[in-house]
């Protein structure tokens, strides 16, 4: 009796190591689905287009659209790795609607940005105050969430997409 | 340069407690040398630091750390603190932790020489496993590849001043443990005397006390800086420094116990191994980025695997020398109906409980995810409808447990206690009839106010009242319950009497809170040297010449391209008036004012604890 209770913490030691190990193993990410956003609402936002401010998007304007959103800027040197990666999802899924979030930005730097790299963005919205990515609670650039037709965001994804994350993780998905 | 010296520094002194373990089988050192030999090793780690933070506050962005963490426009000191403000420079600040530990208890004195020595040597070994893990998988001296004139920055939500001498001390509380760790593991071996048993209540104290800082500091930062308006949210990283807090609580109770008993060695010894045990695991789930939170700097997996290593080896190897080298049978224990050595064991064992509550909490979404592939979190409800209720009967016992005889189960004076409580009961219903009533409430302060009560009524009673200091050092035990209670009436009333007020407004309004009139000047932004910040000014009171200036917003630091938001707070004794500002649409902002009844409470009753505590190091 009194060796088995010793032998007790043993055993939870082993059960607890047994289990970070497999999570550690298994690859898994913390960072890249625990925000407290993932399966809720796309929070509700409103801006104008970086080229020409009457257009405006709204939260509404995304429903019943599978949505790809994507914060980024000229300055962000990440952003411009992962850039031309979107032309590539652009290309496979036409259906998918991208909209690119300018954050805080010039205006005319963010033309140039998208000028010189080419704009896979079905719209871009200014974010130049940075509200709506803190509504988002966008950490640091680049950030990109996945929106289903039910307007709920399905996944989130901090720091430059790769091609691996692209493949593994965002294509699955869609 | 101060790289080289620093990494050099640091192989140099995991390379002497090679040669001390070594030592000991094979070159059979006298005490002077091997006293040397952990003392200059102890040296080198500080020295590795050094050069470390040397290389911070020169923003030598040479060193690939100090760009990726540091700024050379931060003040010098977030250069400072920003040595430890990620993962590699808090690895080395652990370690020289557990350095400067080695060599203050190389000094100790009335300690049998064999034992000491062999202290030291699982010491060294503890140094070595997490010298090699910052070597092989943290090393904080990497040099850059890239030539670069500036910084990356720090993390803005860490350049905090309270903050800035958080992870220190906390880790002075984690760290302090490997030494009552060593000892347990010593005296399993030797088996000789009990004279380890003070030596290791001494040093679980100093730890004990260094952990409560620790924690209270983190947790108020938590309160004006995370902008929530609340201290404690059950967060994975503050459960896993709750658990070795509760379980060094039942440690230094236990040790208590000694001067009565014997038969609780064992009890006292598997305590000394689970504390560390749980800070090394702490250390794990932060570092290996299996939990999420401010504290988690990268995750990497290679670096997970190390610690855990280190967990399993540290632990493995506490509980089976534990295991094989069981304590021998002693007397039975003294337990009456009521005693204190009862009501000892009783307090212990809910503690223990409370821990494995709060531990299961922690690892369930591990064993989820790994099961089931789901996310879930474990939150504050949980927490709240299981460890609160475990640990009230402990509650209700430490109020009368200092004067509990260590023999018989009679109380002296009981008729007094009797009265104390019905007294107090009738006051705290009252008080909660003209409030609203609330069950948890009610508990709560009845429980804070009956230990603050209890404990007075203990130190009038048995002893006679003198002033001086070793009168202070007698009624200790109670001091230390009183700042308990005093703890515990603060978080009540935060918690359970917190209310909320939501505004939209414009520049210029007026509006009323707790029944004072509060003017919403102006907004304004500043630019300061690494942030701009946005502040709604607002003024408490203004029917009063002495209104009071509130200042709530948000800081952006362009560096890192973060907002942090700043809670503007008016303490007052009672109450703490806690402003946040929200969003602006249409020229309206979002305001939330919390009133936080009695908060200043919380940080008084720890502050009391902490004076007991480091009082209770110099008693015997």
């Amino acid at each position: 009796m009194n060796r088995i209770i010793i032998l007790t913490p043993l055993v939870i030691l082993l059960i607890i190591c047994i289990f970070s190990l497999t999570y550690l193993l298994s690859g898994k990410d913390p960072n890249k689905p625990p925000s407290a956003l993932l399966n809720k609402d796309v929070p509700s936002f409103d801006s104008i287009s970086l080229y020409n401010a009457k257009e405006t998007i709204k939260t509404i304007d995304i429903k019943n659209k599978k949505t790809l959103i994507n914060f980024f800027a000229s300055w962000c040197s990440p952003c411009k790795i992962e850039h031309p990666l979107f032309f590539e999802i652009r290309k496979k899924y036409p259906k998918l609607y991208l909209l690119g979030f300018n954050h805080k930005d010039q205006t005319a730097d963010a033309k140039k940005y998208l000028e010189d790299d080419g704009n896979p963005y079905d719209f871009v919205g200014v974010d130049s105050d940075g509200l709506i990515a803190l509504e988002f609670g966008v950490f640091g650039l680049p950030e990109t969430y996945l929106i289903n037709e039910d307007g709920k965001i399905i996944y989130k994804y901090m720091g430059p997409i790769t091609k691996d994350i692209l493949k593994n993780e965002i294509e699955p998905l869609l | 340069m101060s790289s080289l010296i620093g990494f050099l520094s640091l192989v140099f002194a995991i390379g002497i407690n090679f040669y001390l373990i070594l030592s000991r089988y094979i070159f059979k050192f006298k005490k002077q040398r091997f006293n040397f030999s952990i003392r200059l090793s102890s040296l080198l780690t500080l020295l590795s630091f050094f050069s470390l933070m040397y290389a911070y506050v020169t923003s030598d962005f040479s060193n690939y750390n100090v760009f990726q963490n540091s700024h050379s426009d931060k003040p010098l000191i977030y250069k400072i603190s920003g040595t430890w403000g990620n993962h590699e420079g808090s690895m080395l600040l652990w370690l020289c932790m557990l350095s400067i530990f080695s060599f203050l208890f190389s000094f100790s004195k009335n300690i049998e020489n064999n034992f000491q020595k062999l202290t030291l040597i699982i010491q060294a070994f503890l140094h070595i496993l997490f010298g090699l893990f910052i070597v092989f998988t943290s090393n904080p001296f990497l040099v850059n590849s890239i030539f670069v004139d500036e910084g990356l920055g720090l993390n803005p939500i860490l350049q905090d001043p309270g903050l800035a001498v958080h992870p220190p001390i906390l880790y002075a509380g984690y760290v302090g443990y490997s030494i009552v760790f060593s000892i347990a593991i010593a005296g399993l071996f030797q088996n000789t005397d009990d004279e380890w048993l003070y030596v290791a209540k001494k040093w679980s104290l100093i730890s004990w006390t260094f952990l409560t800082g620790g924690i209270a500091l983190g947790s108020y930062w938590a309160y004006y800086e995370l902008g929530w308006g609340g201290w404690w949210f059950w967060d994975p990283v503050e459960n896993i420094s709750l658990m070795p807090w509760i379980a060094g609580l039942a440690l230094v109770h236990s040790l208590i116990m000694v001067r009565g008993e014997q038969a609780i060695k064992k009890w006292i010894v598997f305590l000394s191994i689970l504390c560390f045990s749980l800070s090394v695991f702490g250390t794990f789930l932060v570092r290996s980025g299996i939990l999420t939170s401010v504290h988690s700097f990268a995750a990497d997996a290679s670096r997970g695997i190390f610690i855990l290593l280190i967990f399993f080896i540290i632990t493995g190897f506490g509980f089976l020398v534990f295991l094989l080298k069981e304590p021998k049978k002693s007397n039975n224990l003294n337990l009456f109906f009521i005693n204190k050595v009862s009501a000892l064991l009783i307090n212990n064992i809910l503690m223990i409980i409370a821990t494995l509550t709060i531990l299961l909490g922690t690892i369930y979404p591990i064993i989820i995810e790994v099961l089931y592939n789901k996310r879930i979190s474990v939150g504050g409800p949980y927490f709240n409808s299981t460890v609160i209720p475990i640990m009230i009967p402990g509650f209700l016992l430490m109020s009368i447990a200092p004067i509990l005889s260590w023999q018989t189960n009679k109380i002296n004076n009981s008729k007094k206690y009797v009265l104390g409580f019905i007294i107090l009961s009738i006051l705290v219903l009252i008080q909660s009839y003209f409030l609203d009533f609330n069950t948890w409430g009610f508990i709560g302060l009845l429980l804070g106010f009956w230990i603050i009560l209890a404990s007075i009524i203990a130190i009038f009673t048995s002893y006679k009242i003198k002033l001086n200091i070793k009168f202070f050092k007698i009624i200790n035990p109670h001091i230390a319950h009183i700042g308990v209670g005093i703890a515990i009436v603060g978080i009540t009333c935060s918690s359970v009497f917190q209310n909320e007020l939501d505004f939209n407004l414009i520049e210029g309004d007026e509006f009323t809170v707790n029944g004072k009139t509060v003017l919403f000047e102006k907004i304004e932004t500043t630019n300061q040297i690494n942030f701009q910040a946005l502040r709604g000014k607002f003024l408490y009171d203004i029917e009063k010449n002495l209104s009071k200036k509130i200042e709530a917003g948000k800081n952006y630091y362009p560096v890192s391209k973060m907002i942090t938001s700043e809670a503007g707070i008016l303490h007052q004794w009672n109450k703490d008036i806690y402003f946040i500002l929200g969003d602006q649409k249409n020229n309206e902002w979002f305001v939330k004012v919390l009133i936080n009844p009695f908060v200043s409470f919380i940080w008084l009753g720890v502050i009391v604890m902490m004076y007991s505590g480091l009082i209770a190091v110099t008693r015997r």
